[in-house]
């Protein structure tokens, strides 16, 4: 296994008192796999992917427990400088607003080449080589002129594969990849996630794909976590998750998006608002919101049951939710 | 709570030319032009964002228009023109039968109360030290409407209708979530009974599981109160379930226009099929994919220098000549249904299904597929 989450826990201190984000995630991703974790705002999805890559704030932020294994060692445990050789060598993340995740004030010939500088101590002649070719391998047209330029100078989908390259420059064996897609625009969005999935195929590469957006996954992974208050809910083969869900949460987003051959009719809507971290509801999280609960959801945190042997389900009731 | 309890025209599979029984609203030639200032040491134009060039559109009472395009297409625009909080540049809006292009003040004053908006942003279009209910009630002290019962009464109606607690009468906008906070905007935009909404992007801020709450009241608002919409958004999959009718702009123009069926099943625009087929679809049965896959190359163009001809050419594998110096009229083509206008030279077979061939155009992933196929 390339990356393994176990029972991690991470917690906010605000003013207003401790904001549980993640309360015991547990995720595996091989190489070669898609990985997309789903889960709406506030839902911990971002806060897991920043403590794998070590790039939370703390303070405010605590990793309370748990462990993050890649390849085999905890990197939980390691150094700051040797969590610094990882980052970006053997692991590297792509963020949802390219123009905020890149410097204005350096040409994107400048941030690319940085990597090389930094991690492999080439110089600056050699880096701006390399700038350009990987501008050419995320297909920039007239890669050598624009490698000078400045982010400003770049389209949104032009920027963001910027970011892709920048994430690829080291070649390495994970990536994680936070709303990729979501400030973009339809067409755009596609040209983009079909570059990222080509390309992680190419490297067989782990791709850990965070997402609130059910169709943008569907294509593209290979297995699904949803999340819900910090906690995995459901987690599946993606082709399981959409032919019957087996957490309500899960079915109420499925049946809640509008889909091209219905109109008309009303929605399904799962009533109620996500959970105040702060108040997490005690039992299952998503009891008050949840249309199958009962006594024993109010009062017994549900596990992540075992409905398949790669599939499963933190709901009491996951049998009734699947054949219903 | 209101008189007009009619049904909305409804869309049936009747064809689209019968014009809907009433129109309420028209749009001709719209156009605006955002100046470009520049020059030293005499600032002068110096060029104009084409942001609405020449857009044809109409509405019927009760009847739910979709706009829909990318960012920068101009359809945010033109819910603005319409509403008149911009001054169109060229063209005509009558509402009602009136011409209200370029009325004054006074003159809009009563039609203004008629059209409402909703905007996109939950969290900057309520003022933060305005009580929710100073919020809902500002359009009728504006207006000077007194409504039966006092208007406190009819705000707490309003709450009721739209999902909340009639009790919240006294909070503020930040103790609402964001559904919430665009239920506010709701009560805000029905206040005065219009006749016309434009909504902007009404639930593109919120997320998956309280969309659906807020489409869901603004269905329920249009069924029952008979309340035309403007709807703009990107979501093609929303657009459709909750419009009868799309419009398709790119660039400043309506490239496609036609009933919800006809645009969805029968697109006849290239871009339209490019938009229809990046959508991402849940799809149930992954085996059996049976859409057409286009992946066009690059960004929209710059609104300042649009390509002559049609403005669409530059990303168009179907692109000629022709296309470069004659810019295409919104026709009905042959073999589209009543009311189904494209601007096209020439149009694509009337079908969503997969093609025998994917249509690549973006270099990079014809690339990538190049090297995987070999």
């Amino acid at each position: 296994m390339l990356l393994e989450v176990r029972d991690l826990h991470v917690e906010f201190r605000t003013r207003d008192g401790i904001a549980k984000a993640v309360n015991g995630v547990s995720y595996a991703v091989d190489a070669g796999e898609t990985l997309a974790v789903l889960g709406e705002s506030g839902s911990g999805k971002s806060v897991t992917a920043q403590a794998v890559m070590g790039i939370l704030d703390m303070p405010p932020g605590r990793i309370t427990g748990g462990e993050i294994l890649f390849k085999g060692r905890d990197l939980l445990k390691l150094k700051e400088d040797q969590r610094r050789s990882v980052r970006g060598a053997e692991m590297a993340m792509i963020f949802q607003d390219a123009l905020s995740s890149l410097n204005p004030v350096l040409s994107v010939g400048d941030q690319l080449g940085e990597m090389f500088v930094v991690h492999r101590g080439m110089s600056r002649k050699d880096a701006r080589a390399k700038a350009v070719e990987l501008m050419d391998r995320v297909r920039i047209p007239a890669a050598r002129e624009r490698v000078r330029q400045y982010p400003h100078q770049f389209s949104g989908g032009m920027r963001q594969r910027i970011m892709i390259a920048m994430a690829l420059a080291l070649e390495p064996a994970l990536i994680i990849a936070d709303e990729p897609t979501t400030a973009l625009d339809v067409t755009v969005q596609a040209q983009v996630m079909d570059l990222l999935a080509e390309l992680q195929r190419e490297y067989r590469m782990g791709l850990i794909l965070i997402t609130h957006d059910l169709g943008v996954v569907a294509d593209v992974a290979d297995r699904i976590a949803v999340m819900y208050a910090g906690r995995i809910v459901e987690s599946a083969p993606v082709h399981d998750i959409y032919k019957a869900p087996a957490h309500p949460y899960t079915r109420g987003l499925l049946d809640s998006i509008p889909r091209l051959d219905q109109k008309g009719q009303e929605l399904y809507a799962i009533k109620g608002l996500p959970p105040n971290l702060l108040h997490i509801p005690p039992g299952c999280p998503f009891h008050p919101r949840c249309p199958m609960a009962q006594d024993v959801c109010r009062t017994d945190v549900p596990p992540l049951y075992e409905v398949s042997a790669t599939r499963g389900s933190a709901c009491h009731f996951w049998r009734e939710c699947l054949h219903a | 709570m209101s008189d007009n309890l009619t049904l909305p025209a409804q869309q049936g599979s009747a064809d689209a030319s019968s014009p809907s029984p009433e129109t309420l609203l028209t749009v001709e030639g719209l156009t605006k032009h955002f100046p470009i200032y520049g020059g030293f040491p005499i600032r002068r134009k110096v060029g104009a964002v084409q942001a609405v060039d020449g857009v044809d559109l109409s509405v019927g009472v009760g009847e739910s228009v979709g706009l829909v395009g990318e960012s920068g297409c101009g359809k945010s625009t033109t819910g603005r023109l319409i509403t008149r909080l911009l001054e169109p540049t060229a063209g005509r809006i009558t509402y009602a039968g009136q011409d209200i292009t370029h009325a004054t003040r006074r003159q809009l004053a009563p039609v203004r109360s008629e059209i409402q908006m909703i905007f996109q942003d939950p969290y900057s279009s309520l003022n933060p030290r305005q009580t929710v209910g100073t919020i809902i009630k500002s359009p009728m002290e504006v207006n000077g409407i007194e409504p039966a019962g006092g208007r406190e009464k009819k705000v707490r109606e309003l709450l009721e209708l739209v999902g909340l607690n009639p009790e919240h009468y006294n909070r503020f906008p930040h103790e609402f979530s964001g559904g919430q906070r665009q239920r506010i905007g709701v009560a805000r935009a029905l206040a005065l009974n219009p006749k016309l909404i434009i909504a902007d992007e009404p639930v593109s801020a919120l997320d998956v599981s309280i969309q659906a709450q807020v489409v869901n009241l603004l269905q329920k608002v249009q069924d029952e109160l008979g309340i035309a919409f403007v709807f703009i958004a990107h979501d093609l999959a929303i657009v459709r379930h909750f419009s009868q009718r799309i419009a398709v702009m790119y660039l400043g123009k309506v490239v496609e226009v036609g009933d919800r069926d006809s645009i969805y099943n029968r697109p006849r625009h290239p871009y339209t099929h490019a938009l229809l087929s990046a959508v991402p679809e849940v799809e149930i049965d992954a085996e059996e994919d049976s859409r057409e896959r286009i992946r066009l190359s690059g960004d929209v163009p710059s609104p300042i220098h649009p390509p002559s001809g049609c403005r669409f050419r530059t990303r168009c594998w179907k692109a000629q000549d022709k296309c470069a110096t004659e810019e295409p009229p919104l026709v009905q083509i042959s073999g589209n249904r009543g009311g189904h206008l494209t601007a096209c030279h020439f149009p694509e077979d009337p079908t969503t299904e997969d093609r025998g061939e994917d249509i690549v155009l973006d270099p990079a992933l014809a690339a990538l597929e190049d090297d995987a196929a070999k």
